[in-house]
């Protein structure tokens, strides 16, 4: 019973060589698991989150009759305000979007009507797409929704990743725990799986063109898939992105929407 | 009293004759019956139905439940008052939870409502007893159209998902232990049924419903939360369906009489054709002649009481066997959702047969009174003679 | 021989007359209960078919699948020409693009945003064509509860209970959000032409007619549509149906594009082939009843024209006729009584049936609640069975009945016949 209870120290007088690696491993991988874990996810939101940015973006939605092209540029700061204005296609030209907390303002020019969707309308498909309005806003840090463990190491794209579990510490999450592939130089996640509470697998992501823009690394390009879904899921590319700009705070007033 | 024993005599006399309009009378008048009975034992099951597998003897619904909406969802759900508990237990109350949900069928989503239901519950007629699994996977039950629409048999496990209470997605695979075959559509049409207590855990809605059903009319009213929707407020649609289902009977009701009414008809005028020496005689004996009218119209009608007779005699037991056996029908449902069963168990209102009896002798008294208005217009000494006009 | 018969027939009323009506009103309620019991039994079809399922339906073979979400993405693209030839291939049939879709509609306050919102399901109809049949099928002029059927484009027709949940008059705009055919959003202003009552509260809830002009602008489908409705001229035949739908699924056996076009009967679409078949056979059964009650009565009509004329046939018996000679001429008479009443009355019931088919019963009147998902109109619908369901038990049974009746004149004693006929 002495001998297993004190195997280590027994361990260490025996085989002091096997018994010093063993620590120095154990160490080891308490700082590369336990003691960055949340620092890998604050470095992942430093990299995605930002007080504010001003992006360019185009969403290529793969249906069953072909896909679809959306161009659009959009203003946000924080996970709270964010400003959408449709570019392409013709028919969505001048097409506008507000969100302002849990709401969200739409303007379409060809009725000049503004309307307001809230509630359960949030959930719906934006646009078709394998994102919901909801979640096309969604923009909160991660460290805030998600306590974090490293699950492992592995090589996916070509690139080492930590292998990160992510449990939600919050209740309002869409996805109760997610399992995130961090590239280990850049802090980016290239790719993510979206679990439900119960542990079933909802979408993924994968992360593609990741550019430094400045101090960070950023995904240029996404690829979302709802795994029920037909269809081969949306991408979501980012042709322009601008941190930290000054947007004049009128931006995210109805008011511009008809300007 | 002495033209009723006359005219009965008469009747009786002319016996052939008389045995054939009041065959004719009958079996118009039991074809009628059947008819009518068709129809009201078809309505009276749809409503039977409804009451058996979904409203019991009323319900009480979550303050903002409202089953046309499937948003409201989200907010339809009340504390079930512990007050109930006993009255659940004992099986007075059915607590039903719905939550909003969804499946995939070949990459499509499909919008349904996940219904939790307790596995011990015999109020509904919903077989929620094979739900009572213990083992770890949620054990599921779906109706026939359902489980046809999106193809899905019975071991077929099924992801369904949904948002808790606070909107966090999840998703889990059930089992579908049975598929039950309804007529009401309402149970059926996108709903998966589940043990009532994992769907309070799987949405953190713990202690929580959104209908309870009852089989007290009289329940005791909740103070808040909840609504009472008697059956009269919940068969309201199927109610006016039925009246105005109703309304085509009339026509062929006219038309099934007047072939009866047509043989009482031709007999009466062939009897005032035939028996003119006759009547000159009741004439010259003194009747008058309004009571010749009398007697003449008082046998056309008497056709119709024996025609009741015949009808009791051989259609009573015809229509009871038929009535017991039912009539077989396709399942389907129509436009309005109103169900058609497996089969039609004509029901024969009390009320409905009385009026059947009153217009038919009516009918009958009034079609032998036209031709017999003619003897008022008979000279007697000419009738008498047997002179035709 | 016959030309005497017809002037006795003529001459003497009492031998005639009576019989004569009797026979002919005994076939004409035959033939209009026939039709009036084929009318009715399909109305409830007619009802499926007008709002849903047409008497069939072309769409194409992917949406086929998936009818039921009514997905506008598989859509029919090129369907202008497609109705178009639908129109010329099958004479007398007409074919009408549809789209149902489902959206918001959302009431504007003065600076034009949201004042009040709600979730409608919603039909697109040709409504502006002229000569167009859809006002009718969907029975929008009865169930205007205020306004007008829309004459323009840009109206639009909105439950009742709708209007006033959300307190939206005649005249006043309003925004309807929705999808396009490929998933983008789509904005549509529409002014209020009036308001209707279906008559169902899932549909009353929330429900908007526009018309198909209109939807096809909004979901961005000129020239395409989900589904293409066909009608035959009248109503509902399983065979003519099956005539088409054979004829035009033929011309597309060896496509293997999952968007060709491809047409489904109406017995094809939610159960309602069991409803056909029931409705034919509990139709047939009616009949069959009606029309053996029928037979008894001109039997027994016959059977009385006999009786009637006992005195007569003692008084030619008395002259020295032969007896078989009363007989057959009997039955000659009753074969002309049975012609003539079986044919003026045929003639006569399928007058009555083409008005009752025409203009129908109006029965709206009757109902509390009248709604455009119940027939307020019914009617009667002649098929060519009408033209033999009377005529052959009006004839047959008439003769049958003299057949029997006339045996008694073999039973007459020519030494009884004096005493029988004492005035």
């Amino acid at each position: 019973m002495k001998l297993k209870n004190h195997g280590l120290s027994n361990l260490l007088i025996k085989r002091p060589i096997i018994a010093i690696t063993l620590i120095v491993l154990i160490l080891q991988c308490g700082f590369i698991f336990g003691q960055s874990a949340d620092d890998i996810l604050s470095k992942v939101d430093l990299n995605l989150s930002s007080n504010n940015r001003v992006f360019e973006s185009t969403m290529n939605i793969i249906g069953r009759r072909g896909s679809r092209f959306i161009k659009s540029k959009t203003y946000a700061e924080g996970y709270k305000k964010s400003f959408t204005e449709y570019l392409y296609p013709p028919g969505d030209k001048g097409t506008k979007m507000l969100k302002l907390e849990d709401h969200l303002w739409i303007y379409s020019p060809s009725t000049d009507r503004t309307i307001q969707i809230s509630g359960h309308l949030l959930r719906q498909s934006l646009m078709g797409s394998d994102l919901s309005y909801e979640e096309m806003m969604e923009d909160r840090k991660l460290t805030e929704m998600y306590k974090v463990n490293i699950e492992k190491k592995e090589e996916i794209f070509g690139r080492r990743c930590y292998v990160l579990y992510l449990e939600a510490k919050v209740e309002d999450v869409a996805y109760f725990t997610q399992r995130m592939w961090v590239d280990v130089e850049r802090f980016v996640p290239l790719k993510q799986e979206l679990y439900s509470k119960s542990g079933k697998l909802l979408k993924w992501m994968k992360s593609e063109k990741i550019q430094k823009t400045g101090e960070r690394w950023f995904p240029m390009k996404v690829i979302y898939k709802d795994v029920m879904k037909e269809g081969d899921g949306t991408e979501f590319e980012i042709t322009d992105i601008k941190f930290n700009q000054y947007i004049t705070p009128s931006i995210f007033s109805k008011a511009s929407l008809k300007k | 009293m002495i033209a009723l024993k006359l005219a009965i005599r008469n009747l009786t006399g002319a016996k052939l004759r008389t045995f054939l309009n009041a065959a004719v009378l009958s079996f118009a008048f039991v074809v009628l019956v059947f008819y009518m009975g068709l129809l009201d034992g078809w309505n009276r099951q749809s409503k039977l139905d409804m009451e058996a597998w979904e409203i019991g003897e009323g319900q009480l619904w979550s303050k903002s439940y409202d089953p046309f909406d499937p948003y409201s969802l989200q907010d339809a759900h009340s504390i079930i008052l512990t007050s109930y508990n006993s009255e659940i237990d004992r099986g007075n109350i059915t607590p039903i939870l719905l939550v909003q949900g969804s499946i995939y069928r070949q990459g499509t989503l499909i919008n349904i409502i996940i219904s939790g239901i307790e596995p011990k519950q015999r109020l509904l007629k919903i077989p929620s007893r094979v739900l009572k699994s213990e083992s770890k996977e949620v054990p599921a039950i779906i109706g026939s159209r359902f489980a046809k629409v999106n193809g899905i048999k019975k071991g077929d496990y099924v992801q369904i998902r949904w948002r808790d209470k606070n909107g966090t997605f999840d998703a889990l695979d059930v089992e579908i232990c049975n598929i039950f075959k309804t007529n009401v559509s309402t149970v059926d049409n996108n709903r998966i049924w589940i043990p009532i207590k994992r769907l309070q855990e799987m949405s953190g809605l713990l202690k929580e419903a959104t209908i309870l059903v009852t089989s007290n009319p009289n329940i005791d009213m909740p103070p808040t939360d909840w609504i009472f929707r008697d059956k009269k407020y919940l068969e309201k649609e199927i109610d006016n369906i039925i009246f105005a289902k109703k309304r085509g009977s009339i026509v062929v009701t006219i038309l099934l009489l007047s072939i009866g009414l047509l043989a009482i008809f031709d007999t009466q005028v062939l009897s005032i054709f035939r028996r003119q020496k006759e009547i000159g005689t009741y004439i010259a004996l003194g009747m008058t002649r309004m009571e010749v009218v009398k007697l003449f119209t008082l046998e056309g009608s008497i056709h119709s009481i024996f025609a009741l007779i015949l009808a009791t005699i051989y259609g009573l037991p015809l229509l009871a066997i038929i009535a017991s056996t039912g009539i077989p029908m396709p399942s389907a449902v129509d436009e309005m959702g109103v169900s058609i069963g497996e089969k039609i168990f004509p029901y024969y209102e009390i009320g409905v047969l009385i009026v059947s009896v009153l217009i038919m002798v009516l009918a009958a008294t009034t079609v032998s009174y036209f031709p017999s208005r003619r003897i008022g217009r008979l000279n007697p000494i000419d009738a008498l003679k047997g002179k035709i006009k | 021989m016959i030309r005497f018969l017809i002037k006795g027939l003529l001459k003497d009323r009492s031998r005639s007359l009576i019989p004569l009506i009797v026979t002919s009103f005994g076939v004409m309620i035959t033939v209009v209960l026939h039709s009036w019991l084929t009318g009715i039994m399909s109305e409830s079809l007619e009802l499926n078919a007008n709002i849903t399922t047409g008497h069939m339906k072309v769409m194409t073979k992917a949406y086929s699948e998936v009818m039921d979400l009514s997905p506008l993405n598989l859509s029919i693209i090129g369907a202008d020409s497609l109705v178009k030839g639908l129109k010329k291939s099958y004479a007398g049939t007409d074919w009408v693009k549809r789209i149902r879709f489902g959206g918001l509609v959302d009431v504007p306050d003065e600076k034009g945003e949201t004042k009040a919102q709600g979730p409608v399901v919603g039909w697109s109809l040709d409504l502006l064509t002229k000569g167009t049949k859809e006002i009718e099928r969907f029975n929008l002029k009865k169930s205007l509860i205020s306004g007008s059927l829309p004459k323009k484009t840009d109206e639009g027709l909105l439950t009742d209970v709708f209007a006033k949940r959300y307190n939206i008059g005649i005249g006043d705009t309003f925004l309807l959000f929705s999808n396009t055919f490929e998933g983008s959003m789509s904005f549509t202003n529409f002014t209020v032409a009036g308001t209707i009552r279906f008559g169902s509260e899932a549909i009353d809830r929330g429900a908007l007619i526009i018309d198909i002009k209109a939807a096809e602008k909004s979901f961005n489908m000129e020239d395409s549509a989900p589904e293409i409705l066909g009608f035959l001229e009248h109503q509902y035949d399983d065979e003519k149906v099956n005539l088409i739908s054979e004829d035009f699924n033929s011309l597309y056996r060896n496509n293997d594009d999952e968007f060709r076009p491809y047409m489904i009967r109406m017995r094809d679409q939610n159960d309602m082939g069991s409803i056909i078949d029931y409705s034919q056979a509990i139709g047939t059964l009616m009949v069959a009843i009606f029309v053996g009650a029928m037979s008894v009565v001109l039997w027994n009509a016959g059977l009385l024209g006999g009786l009637r004329r006992y005195s007569e046939f003692g008084i030619r018996l008395a002259m020295g006729e032969e007896k078989i000679a009363i007989y057959k001429s009997l039955i000659y008479e009753a074969i002309l009584i049975g012609l003539i009443g079986s044919i003026t009355g045929t003639i006569s019931g399928l007058g009555i049936s083409y008005y009752l088919q025409e203009k129908g019963i109006d029965i709206s009147n009757l109902m509390p609640n009248s709604s455009i998902l119940m027939p307020q109109i019914a009617r009667a619908n002649i098929t060519i069975a009408a033209l033999y369901i009377g005529f052959i038990p009006g004839l047959v049974s008439t003769v049958l009945g003299a057949v029997i009746s006339g045996i008694g004149i073999f039973k007459r004693k020519t030494s009884m016949l004096f005493k029988e006929l004492e005035v």
